[in-house]
């Protein structure tokens, strides 16, 4: 691989990850990337008590873990094939192991498990913070070079497919 | 509509299949009060309304709604109508979800309705289906399992 197609995919990575950050819905439920090495995304959510799944309950609404698992499982996607071009979720299969609760900040870590230039194979895990036990898994089907516009950040320069 | 026994049941119609028990429900959720949440009903049934907001955004550049968005909505009206045929006091506990994405999600309202597959002793299994502009045009649909509320020491 050469220095330029080096610097092409890094570049590839990071607009993803800065897209990610700018998703509306993201930022309503306070998700954050905390990293993306190799292939493996990291994204860290803190429950809010407005995220709770019934009044007097503790345990956060699993759709907040759902929404979790779409965006991990998504930049994921970007991080395997360090390409930009526009991707669609056609399923995604949520195990639900245990209550998750608003006392500790849950950290989604999700990995493809297979990529073909359509397809696109991501595997879930959420753990709360310091738990190695996850709280939940999602598996993931994403299609790939579907048609659209190519990513783009407010920060970033657009990008012409 | 068949007539209440208004003497045994003061207050809203607490029954299943009746938008004001569906919407008692929602309400009881802090997260669907948050994505504002409404029970709909006409008189195929009732359903639940997800009101169209920037907040649920998901990709800004085709505008299209956030997955998990659809997955929240798909998650907690499985458990309304779960709760609403089970009739027990705590929601029943959402053990998995299979959701399919078969459109885009515009970033207008949408709607979802459902329809329980089995009702067992202890589990649930709810079909929910998704749509915008037509209801025959749907645009994800998914299957949700539910462990029902039992009493404590009850396996």
């Amino acid at each position: 691989m050469t220095e330029s197609h080096e610097k092409r995919h890094s570049n590839a990575v990071m607009t993803a990850w800065q897209f990610t950050q700018e998703v509306p819905h993201g930022q309503d439920l306070g998700m954050q990337v905390v990293s993306v090495n190799g292939g493996e995304v990291c994204m860290r959510l803190m429950p809010q008590s407005w995220m709770i799944a019934d009044d007097g309950a503790k345990e956060i609404c699993t759709g907040v873990l759902y929404s979790l698992a779409d965006s991990a499982s998504g930049l994921a996607v970007f991080a395997e094939a360090r390409e930009l071009t526009p991707i669609a979720t056609l399923d995604l299969r949520m195990d639900y192991f245990r209550s998750a609760t608003t006392e500790r900040a849950l950290l989604a870590v999700a990995a493809c498990r297979y990529l073909t230039d359509e397809i696109a194979f991501i595997h879930c895990n959420i753990f709360p913070e310091g738990d190695k036990q996850p709280v939940a898994a999602g598996s993931a089907t994403f299609m790939r070079n579907t048609r659209g516009q190519r990513f783009q950040t407010t920060l970033g320069q657009k990008r012409e497919a | 509509m068949s007539q209440r026994i208004d003497s045994l049941q003061p207050g809203p119609d607490l029954r299943e299949g009746n938008n004001e028990y569906w919407q008692t429900l929602l309400e009881r959720i802090p997260y669907a009060r948050h994505l504002g949440l409404q029970a709909q009903q006409d008189s195929s049934g009732v359903w639940v309304h997800l009101p169209y907001q920037k907040s649920l955004i998901g990709n800004f550049m085709l505008p299209a709604l956030h997955g998990g968005v659809l997955g929240a909505l798909i998650e907690i009206t499985a458990r309304i109508a779960a709760h609403g045929k089970g009739a027990q006091a705590s929601y029943p506990r959402i053990l998995d979800s299979n959701i399919n994405y078969l459109r885009s999600a515009q970033a207008r309202s949408t709607f979802a309705s459902a329809e329980v597959v089995r009702q067992g002793r202890r589990t649930s299994l709810v079909q929910v289906n998704c749509w915008q502009r037509e209801r025959s045009v749907l645009i994800a649909s998914g299957r949700v399992q539910l462990l029902l509320a039992t009493t404590a020491g009850n396996q």
